[in-house]
């Protein structure tokens, strides 16, 4: 048998190196402190974004199969279903076409009235297209991955719609990809404006009864809420620009004991589904700045001295 | 070093080829979630077997530090909470290294059968943190997860030791 052939050197008896124990209790206060310093204080995105980019060949390489998977099964799909999918949206287009026909004169109308009232001018966004590469793993959130990030000017907390309403916010920008977190998300709200009633409202992420389903919390249990009413942004947040269709709601449940009724809605847009998507510029930008607070004069008794 | 009854003399682990499957498990880990079963609870988390396989069979190579480095690598990509994973798979690591001498006195079924348990601990210590910092409950099917990975572990022990396995002296007749 060649030398080398089995592993011949002798365990070290006296140099073991810190014990497992000792890095156990080193490795989880740390694990501890990046937790803490990630969900509490928010310190932590310089060192996610560093391993981000390391890790970005990985996934890189691990998108190729995967695209390659799916432009194949594309382009092997049947000519009946691309004639059927092109079919409805021509229908769709074409129902839209009235509306958006309607758009020029109205925003035209619109400016003009509001000169005349002398209020601020609409909002304006300009908007990005991008893609939906996959879902985040992470079963305890609700996030979704695009394929544009710093260098194509993606900027934090930017909106992002699919063609049917609001999908959710851009939370974390890398260099070529950003993370869009969904309006499902537990931790998401988005205030939002009932279209028949007029009354605002917030909306927060709720997956507890169903998948993918909001819920409008704070509403009292004798609002002027019924089911099928319409959800749109409000803009009052400075975030999403207003008139943006969000949910429409699904069910109230108005109990006796509780001060407020559990109204259950379904996002507009394809949360758990969303290929292209659109992402706007925040608004916070646009709008003018506080202005400053005028610190209270210290009132001088006696005069001056 | 006292010899089990039957243990094969193995040849020397390739550094290489440990470092290269535990990052071919992490990339695995990512094809699962970007192509195959996109979010779901219930997927097996590969690079946790793996990690407890070499720390298992190469506990002087493969210890706790690199169960934290790749569970951070892990965090970033689910887009989670920074260190739950690491903290996940240091428990993981130090588990295994606690039982590393014990483990490969048994057959291959058995030591699957003692490797559940802490695959079960370190789902459950992610499970329990994510709680705590207001995740949301990500179903039941979170449970079927540590079943596949210790289901893996006999298929692991095949693919991973097969280097290590192969004849000392290649000739015309076994030229692997």
């Amino acid at each position: 048998m060649p030398l080398g052939t089995l592993d011949r050197d002798p365990p070290p008896f006296f140099r073991q190196g810190p014990s497992a124990l000792s890095k156990l209790a080193v490795c989880s206060a740390l694990a501890f402190f990046l937790m803490v310093a990630d969900a509490r204080f928010k310190v932590m995105q310089p060192l996610r974004l560093a391993l981000a980019t390391v890790l970005y060949p990985a996934q890189w390489l691990v998108m190729r199969p995967v695209m390659a998977y799916q432009s194949a099964s594309q382009y092997f799909e049947t000519l009946a279903a691309a004639k059927a999918a092109k079919e409805d949206a021509e229908k769709k287009h074409n129902l839209q076409s009235q509306r958006a026909n309607q758009v020029e004169q109205l925003t035209l109308e619109n400016t003009r009235l509001r000169k005349l009232l002398g209020l601020r001018e609409r909002l304006q966004s300009p908007a990005k297209a991008a893609q939906v590469v996959y879902d985040a793993a992470d079963p305890y959130s609700r996030k979704v991955i695009l394929d544009k990030g710093l260098t194509d000017g993606i900027g934090l907390g930017s909106p992002v719609l699919d063609e049917l309403g609001v999908l959710g916010q851009v939370t974390r920008v890398y260099l070529s990809v950003s993370e869009v977190t969904l309006i499902t998300d537990r931790d998401h709200a988005i205030p939002v404006l009932n279209t028949r009633t007029g009354a605002r409202g917030v909306a927060f992420g709720d997956v507890s009864r169903r998948a993918d389903a909001m819920e409008l919390r704070f509403m009292a249990a004798n609002a002027d809420v019924a089911a099928g009413d319409l959800l749109t942004t409000s803009g009052v947040d400075g975030v999403y620009p207003p008139g943006l269709p969000v949910a429409r709601i699904e069910t109230i449940e108005r109990r006796v004991d509780a001060a407020f009724a559990r109204i259950y809605c379904v996002p507009l847009a394809l949360v758990s589904g969303a290929g292209h998507v659109v992402v706007l510029d925040p608004v916070t930008a646009q709008i003018p700045a506080r202005p400053p607070v005028e610190a209270p004069a210290p009132s001088r008794k006696g005069g001056a001295r | 070093m006292i010899m089990r009854p039957g243990q094969q003399l193995l040849l020397p682990a390739n550094p290489f080829f440990i470092w290269g499957s535990l990052i071919a498990a992490m990339l695995l880990n990512m094809l699962q979630n970007m192509g195959l079963w996109g979010r779901a609870a219930w997927t097996p988390d590969v690079l946790a077997v793996v990690l407890v396989f070499w720390t298992v069979h190469q506990p002087l190579r493969v210890g706790i530090g690199a169960a934290f480095v790749f569970g951070l690598l892990m965090d970033v990509h689910q887009a989670g909470l920074l260190g739950h994973h690491a903290l996940a798979y240091t428990v993981l690591s130090f588990c295994a290294i606690t039982i590393h001498r014990r483990l490969l006195w048994f057959s291959v079924p058995s030591q699957a059968a003692q490797v559940f348990p802490l695959f079960a601990v370190a789902h459950a210590v992610e499970l329990a943190v994510r709680m705590i910092s207001g995740g949301t409950f990500p179903g039941m099917s979170m449970l079927l997860a540590p079943v596949v990975e210790a289901v893996l572990w006999p298929l692991a022990s095949i693919l991973l030791l097969a280097p290590q396995l192969r004849a000392p002296d290649p000739d015309a007749n076994r030229p692997l």
